[in-house]
């Protein structure tokens, strides 16, 4: 199969670079590997938490803070890809998202400071207009409401926490919940169940009025878990909130993200209808290159070998959760070049003894050149049509700087305009 | 003045603890049991969890063999709940293992194991797993997996329910004497510290390879070898039932499928503490590659955690070492032998012989008492009083499968996926003072020991210390956080494959989107004792080689 560009990739650098090249007025060739963790995980789009990693004061002015890390680190994949694919990555995907009929809030010049649902502040850029209500910036007591019946969402874990870390005083946070209509104290509910809920305006209007009566006074504002809808959310969100009659805001839970099923299944149903061509769940696992250049890849795809024959290549993977990397018990490598990225005497050593500090896993990636392609050992891109993006990029932990969206944003964009220009 | 007093002290809450202070409430004696960490935390909750037909001692070691033989047939009856009747094979797959199998034979035959060689084309019908290395295959019927964790709370569940008490994370820390005459202990609470005085007629030093350090307090030596065993954990069963190597027992030569896992076992190297068992990659390699010669699959599994035990081998006196040493038990009458009454010992022995071990020393301690009731735990059945422990303990088969219309509550949403378990499973628990952390919960439940290894559940489990134990946020957080380490301790070991997917969704999970990461870990509170930190005897030279 023959391809203008190819984007190898299921996370937000992935899609990232297909809308650039597509808005460039490009043919990129989507090429799918599997399952997301815009399903697991995603919810915002976090371009930098924190600073540095010692520091437990988050980041108040995201740009002017990358600003101050590009001049410190030059080798940081934000240096690499430039404050400007940051900036311009950022508008088109605002641009992408209204399009694609999200409402999104937030900008590079200024973080929220959002509650999660175990009640710790985290600092976000881009958040879904359903969820900026939270901003711990602002002053009004917070009220988290859980659903009986639900338990991926503790609204007095999320309260007592908050409460000590938000610095208001306990008056500040408190917790109720209500039972839903038609929970008969024995029936549990996920995510998606009560997303699909939400969508019914009987359902949705008994549960605000339930909510209503447990909440006398004006003035203040309610956390409820993300399941305000899973494909008509905003007006799910507008209605609940008039119907509750006071500021409502969405809080991710634990897997399944209904906000990264919202995000990922629009953006990809969007960019599909405007004419992406994509390939679902084939794994990429091999690359051939001669003279300086990546020929084609391949594909695995049901009972048989793909290959895709693409002017340029944009790896936007992300590490091993879609098959960037490939771990044996000793050596890390990837499944394009099959070149070693690590090699380690014992498998203990990927890890650090603690889950909660950096991990040395998670900085496994391909080294890259300025312009982001593969770098051979002689520091020479190893295939001069192969661009790479997102967490498969060496050297850099996204987990702890809180700056995963922003990285996609900024190496996917500038990925696509390199391969563009190869 | 003691705070409360009791009939017998029992020290240690692993299966020979819990199965002597239910042994004495049976005989009518009021009983206490006192654990310095959490029940079944030791050696037992940390057994490869293999139900020994016999067959690996039957050569080497008769005595425990017969022993294994008759009191397998005993738990089937009485514990029926907590086995699960595998059968299993003992392979050859070299010249040296095809020479032992004489030996092997004529050593079932002395010791009473049902054993019956069938054709490899056979074994593999019935057994797909088996390696193609295989050249001999013997079926020993009476093999099986005996969960240890509910073994030990069926014990203590029953002992409960006729009057006895159970304190965790309660270690003792001396003992009250009249004259030469033990009355009572002391003890200390290993997270609060709270200090307390408990009388009693007679204390039983239940606590395995920890035996030495309680019977120092009293100036007497019980001499335990402590010897490691390090065990690896499979994402699935592999195979339909135990396998073993027909050889001289020997390091990785064990598969056991439990429950939705298989285990490799094991090692066995001497240790300077109970508490000190690093696990070597080499050690894990060599159980990885010993196992694939028995089984297909073994090397391309999901290898999950592993995690080590320490056997608790008392020590004769003899030359033998590590292996080579005795599985038999001894009962030592501190009165007769060191003049301090009211005072037993109970050491060596393995799980699948608890019974026997509390029978004995049981015995002992009932007739210095002058309480003449005869022993019965061999025929009364664990959930004798209806069938609480069915409903405490969710097993996977009471959810039935899933019905393709209208059954809703089959395919109800649940507390821990991997491990299925129902929330109602774990509320119970939730109301038992003896469960003091995450950790515990999950020793009772399984919560959190499948694939996922806690990612998932720990919020979940966390919100309930909330709402049902009315913790506050920070509190329960850490008990959150202390769950997802001690898990990872055990997955760092193996890791690689689709491990590091897993650790990317988990840091995703707890790191990104709750944003626990170091910063804010240090406004918890200071961790709580857990797995393996029961406080106890760990001296700073033991911490420091942790």
């Amino acid at each position: 199969m023959k391809a203008d560009i190819a984007v190898v990739g299921s996370g937000l650098a992935a899609l990232i670079a297909t809308r650039t090249l597509q808005q460039a007025g490009r043919s990129p060739l989507l090429i799918w590997p599997g399952l997301t963790s815009l399903y697991f995980t995603y919810a915002t789009v976090d371009v930098l938490g924190y600073a540095d990693p010692t520091t437990a004061e988050p980041v108040e002015q995201p740009e002017a803070a990358i600003g101050q890390l590009i001049a410190d680190h030059p080798d940081h994949p934000y240096a690499l890809a430039g404050l400007d694919a940051l900036r311009d990555g950022t508008a088109l995907l605002i641009d992408w998202l209204r399009a694609a009929g999200f409402t999104w809030q937030g900008s590079l010049a200024r973080n929220l400071l959002l509650p999660t649902a175990i009640g710790t502040p985290k600092p976000s850029c881009l958040v879904p207009a359903s969820m900026a209500a939270g901003d711990l910036r602002r002053d009004e007591p917070i009220v988290f409401c859980g659903f009986a019946g639900y338990q991926d969402f503790v609204p007095e874990l999320a309260a007592s926490n908050l409460s000590r870390w938000w610095g208001r005083g306990d008056q500040a946070v408190r917790a109720i919940r209500v039972p839903l209509p038609g929970f008969d104290g024995t029936r549990l509910f996920t995510s998606i169940d009560l997303a699909r809920s939400f969508e019914d305006d009987a359902f949705r209007r008994e549960v605000a009025g339930r909510i209503r009566q447990q909440i006398p006074a004006d003035g203040v504002r309610i956390g409820v878990p993300a399941v305000l809808g899973l494909t008509h959310d905003m007006d799910v969100h507008s209605g609940f909130m008039a119907e509750v009659g006071h500021p409502v805001f969405e809080i991710p839970t634990l897997p399944p993200s209904v906000l990264g099923l919202r995000l990922f299944d629009r953006l990809r149903k969007h960019i599909q209808e405007s004419g992406v061509e994509i390939i679902w769940a084939a794994p990429a696992h091999a690359a051939e290159v001669s003279g300086g250049r990546c020929d084609r890849i391949f594909l695995k795809s049901a009972g048989r070998e793909q290959p895709i024959d693409a002017r340029a290549y944009v790896l936007a993977l992300e590490d091993t959760v879609d098959g960037a990397l490939r771990a044996g018990v000793h050596t890390v490598s990837d499944p394009f070049f099959h070149r070693s990225l690590a090699s380690h005497a014992v498998p203990t050593e990927r890890t650090d003894e603690s889950l909660f500090n950096p991990q040395p896993f998670a900085s496994i990636g391909y080294p890259v050149t300025d312009r982001l392609q593969p770098r051979d050992d002689e520091g020479g891109p190893l295939a001069g049509n192969v661009f790479v993006a997102g967490g498969a990029i060496a050297g850099y932990d996204p987990v702890g700087s809180k700056s995963r969206g922003g990285l996609a944003i900024a190496t996917g964009y500038r990925a696509a305009k390199e391969a563009m220009a190869a | 003045m003691p705070d409360t007093s009791t009939g017998v002290v029992v020290i240690g809450g692993g299966s020979t603890g819990a199965g002597v202070l239910r042994d004495l409430t049976m005989r009518g004696i009021d009983a206490m049991l006192l654990e310095k960490g959490d029940l079944a935390s030791g050696t037992t909750g940390r057994s490869h969890g293999l139900l020994h037909s016999g067959g690996r001692y039957c050569v080497n070691d008769l005595a425990a063999a017969i022993e294994c033989v008759e009191e397998g047939r005993i738990l089937r009856r009485i514990a029926r709940t907590t086995i699960e009747d595998t059968g299993g094979y003992f392979v050859s797959v070299s010249e040296e293992d095809e020479a032992w199998e004489p030996r092997f034979v004529e050593g079932c035959r002395k010791a009473g194991i049902a054993c019956e060689r069938i054709s490899v084309e056979e074994a593999r019908r019935r057994e797909p797993a088996l390696s193609t290395q295989v050249r001999t295959v013997f079926w020993i019927p009476e093999d099986g997996h005996l969960d240890p964790f509910y073994l030990v709370m069926g014990n203590v569940e029953s002992a409960r329910r006729r009057g006895a008490q159970v304190r965790t994370y309660t270690e003792v820390t001396g003992f009250l004497k009249e004259g030469n005459r033990v009355s009572g202990v002391r003890t200390r609470d290993a997270m609060t510290g709270e200090e307390s005085t408990i009388a009693c007629q007679a204390v039983v030093n239940a606590t395995g390879a920890w035996a030495g350090f309680v019977a120092r307090l009293l100036d007497v030596e019980v001499k335990v070898v402590p010897v490691k065993g390090v065990m690896v954990v499979l994402s699935h069963r592999v195979a339909h039932a135990t396998i073993n190597r027909c050889h001289k027992p020997g390091d990785g030569d064990i598969i056991v499928p439990a429950l939705s896992v298989a285990i490799l076992g094991t090692t066995a190297v001497k240790v300077p503490h109970p508490e000190v068992l690093p696990i070597e990659w080499d050690e894990v390699r060599h159980m990885i590659e010993e196992g694939s010669l028995m089984a297909d699959g073994v090397s391309t599994a999901r290898a999950m955690r592993a995690y080590a035990g320490v056997r608790p081998l008392y020590d004769l006196g003899a030359e033998a070492e590590g292996r080579e040493m005795s599985r038999n038990f001894a009962v030592i009458d501190h009165e007769q032998r060191d003049g301090v009454a009211g005072f037993t010992s109970i050491v060596g022995g393995k799980v699948t012989t608890y019974r026997l071990m509390a029978e004995r020393v049981t015995d002992l301690v009932a007739r210095r008492l002058g309480v003449t009731t005869s022993c019965t735990t061999a025929d009364v059945p664990l959930n004798d009083r209806g069938d609480e422990m069915d409903q405490l303990r969710h097993r996977p088969a009471k959810l039935g499968m899933p019905k393709p219309h209208g059954d809703e509550r089959a395919l109800q949403p649940l507390l821990c996926e991997c491990e299925l378990v129902r929330p109602q499973d774990a509320e119970p628990w939730f109301r038992d003072p003896a469960v003091r952390t995450l950790e515990d919960i999950r020793r009772r439940t399984r919560s959190g020991m499948g694939p996922c290894q806690a990612a998932i559940c720990a919020y979940r489990l966390a919100g309930r210390l909330v709402t049902d134990r009315h913790q506050d946020g920070p509190t329960a957080t850490r008990a959150m956080a202390d769950l997802l380490e001690t898990r990872w301790r055990g997955v760092r070991h193996v890791f690689w494959g689709s491990q590091l997917r897993q650790a990317q969704v988990t840091a995703g999970l707890h790191l990104e989107l709750f944003n626990l990461d170091r910063q804010l870990m240090q406004a918890l509170p200071p961790s709580l004792a857990g797995e393996g930190r029961g406080g106890g005897f760990e001296t700073a030279e033991v911490a420091s080689q942790r």
